[in-house]
């Protein structure tokens, strides 16, 4: 290494993802290993996403990270998993344009800093953790050049948030919960890419909350140690639902999609609800959002749009196409109207060409909108939802080699 | 039989009742037989209860009813399985004073009138079937002078509508489930009578509610259908639950009782949320009176409070004592106080002397509450709950002497 001190650099950006069959409960709470199979889609990182920077240098004095511009500690039981499993891979390095040569046994003497950023808000309940811990392990990787492959990437990531390990693959994965006790083969893989079934329209519905909800470790260790029908869910429900699942994704038979989404959502929140104390995630919103859908698709010879909720109020809706993914929006826009003093700009965000389809460009429009026929008396509830964002399948994680996008400053190593 | 016409009237008044093991899903929908027992407490006629008055009389050419005032169909499935079953056991009559002989063979000739009033309203969602079956079977048993006891009466009660089996008797009641298919051994026993454990008080908040309910008929058979947690429940868990319950009521064992009753409730409600469609019961404001609840119990060292909802959003509260109710209608009257113009003499009714045991004689005075420290930031939804009820553990069936009481006229047997 030369004298001048150097700073080596990689910037990563990752998805979120949402399971549709859902993981709730550890049967190891240190290695994050789970009492069942979970299968999710991968949101398009343009839309929702989690952009990490990490940099290593000899003149940095101790592993540090600032997550949406607020130093964090490292100090606490994922983060050190994830920064030691990472370490243990790291390899030789050499950047002979910039002069920097890192032996293996470098490493475990150097520092990292890393910073961090979810371009949407973590109130939001969005499961910002999962894109976190994987972009965080994704870019380490990419920075201490370790060769294991995603899947691998995966079960470390795992350790840090274990909903993480799904964001490692773009389109459709699944995270096999294992058999070993050492969690070796708890990892996720892809099912299908995002182009498989890339007609799928997604729309969230950020839900107002008065509460604060209850955090999902805190709930699933509730539930595994009160519900008496959690096992009887993770033994005899999901192997099945899962096997359903995969042959449904693989057929792009939105169907069978829609019917096992749902039935795996509404049984998710009906395990927390037989926890002892009894936790809610979903509130009257909620449930008037599945009630609108429950109608339409009912009336409809075929389900238009699959409904999941994860551990807090926001729907997640995912349409069968474009044309059910407009109709959808008209609805919900009728029945969950913006305040008065709200802009439509802020409303919709996301992929806001969908408005266009729908027809509405302004206010006067949404006030214009008609009642759904299919549900009587439908009411007009303002306010109750936040805003909605438009998105859909996409990509797994990336480096970006722009150098205008990473977080730290290329000197300093200090966030920008 | 004389030449002028006669009438033979009786007039009799049941409880109502709420289960604490909870009777969700039918394994015979004609016979009304379930797929578990259930164990309930008949609340204090005096607070909420069915009159009923049946007549006879050769001048009646038709079966009528009347239900608080209004002529109702007696054509349903329901009401002509109660008649035909009790018409099948009448015994000969003879009341010497008023000159009336009816014999065995005569019952099947003669026509009936029943006029029923629930001093609770209906919309209340307060189990008003269970109350009217019960009241129906039972003033025509003494109308038609059956031998039957009040376990085998009940086997007819339960042909009307599952939970009326329970109202049968007073005090803490078991429906048992019974195994033969003509459903003869499927009836409701008597626990422990309404003395045995008469500290206990019983508080009901009537929520708000801007649905329509998913009727329990439907809402069961659905859950039959679809849900994959209804049969683990049914087969493994309430069994068990029985048994400690019975323990529990036996050995006036709160803690217990309590732990039980709340969760049962909790998974009668996640098997509805696991069911096709989805059904939900419980509202926002139940789930705030359920936060409330788990709070204050989980601050002492034990339970005080117990909590159970039936097919609709209102609370039925039960307190382990007088001072804990005292206690529990302080606590509510801060979370969930009246509208501004509420009147608070109808804000709580029933047993009213527990406001002057709280110290609130007007709404100053509950205004002036202090929160409860075990909530933090707690807050205060006006117009949430409609009116609250003070009652308590009760008797069962019984007949009223008074002729005034009667809802039919002595003479025509039309309503009065």
């Amino acid at each position: 290494m030369e004298e001048k001190t150097w700073v080596r650099m990689v910037t990563a950006q990752t998805p979120t993802n949402i399971a549709v069959i859902k993981y709730w409960g550890k049967r190891d709470e240190t290695l994050i290993l789970p009492v069942n199979d979970s299968i999710s889609v991968t949101l398009d990182p343009a839309h929702l996403c989690t952009t990490t920077t990490v940099a290593v240098s000899p003149s940095f004095d101790q592993d540090r990270m600032w997550l949406n511009g607020k130093e964090i500690s490292l100090s606490g039981g994922r983060y050190q998993n994830c920064l030691r499993e990472i370490r243990a891979r790291a390899c030789d390095v050499q950047d002979e344009e910039k002069g920097i040569k890192i032996a293996k046994k470098d490493w475990e003497k150097l520092h990292v800093h890393v910073a961090s950023y979810n371009n949407f808000p973590t109130a939001a309940g969005l499961a910002s953790s999962a894109a976190g811990f994987a972009c965080l392990v994704f870019a380490l990787a990419k920075l201490m050049n370790a060769k294991e492959d995603n899947s691998e990437l995966s079960a470390i990531a795992r350790q840090g948030s274990g909903s993480a390990c799904r964001s490692l693959f773009g389109g459709f994965v699944k995270w096999n919960m294992g058999k070993a006790e050492d969690g070796s083969d708890s990892l996720a893989v892809q099912l299908v890419d995002e182009k498989h079934w890339d007609e799928l329209v997604i729309i969230i519905a950020v839900v107002s909350s008065r509460q604060k909800e209850t955090s999902s470790t805190t709930g699933m260790r509730d539930s595994v140690e009160t519900s008496l029908l959690l096992e009887h869910r993770a033994k005899e429900v999901v192997p099945k639902r899962t096997k359903q699942m995969e042959e449904a994704i693989k057929n792009r038979d939105f169907g069978s999609f829609a019917q096992l989404a749902c039935a795996d959502s509404n049984q998710f929140h009906a395990v927390c609800l037989d926890t002892c104390p009894p936790i809610f995630y979903m509130n009257d919103t909620s449930h008037r959002i599945i009630s609108c859908v429950e109608k339409w698709n009912h009336s409809e010879e075929t389900p238009q749009v699959a409904y999941t909720f994860d551990a807090g109020p926001n729907a997640v809706l995912i349409a069968h196409n474009r044309k059910a993914a407009t109709q959808l929006l008209q609805r919900l826009l009728f029945c969950f109207p913006p305040n008065s003093d709200a802009d439509l700009d802020s409303y919709v965000i996301g992929d806001k060409s969908i408005l266009k389809d729908a027809g509405i460009e302004d206010m006067k429009d949404v006030e214009a909108l008609s009642p759904p026929p299919e549900i009587k008396n439908a009411e007009r509830s303002k306010g109750e939802v936040s805003y909605f964002i438009c998105t859909k399948p996409g990509r797994g994680p990336v480096l970006l080699a722009d150098e205008s996008q990473a977080l730290l400053h290329p000197e300093t190593g200090l966030p920008k």
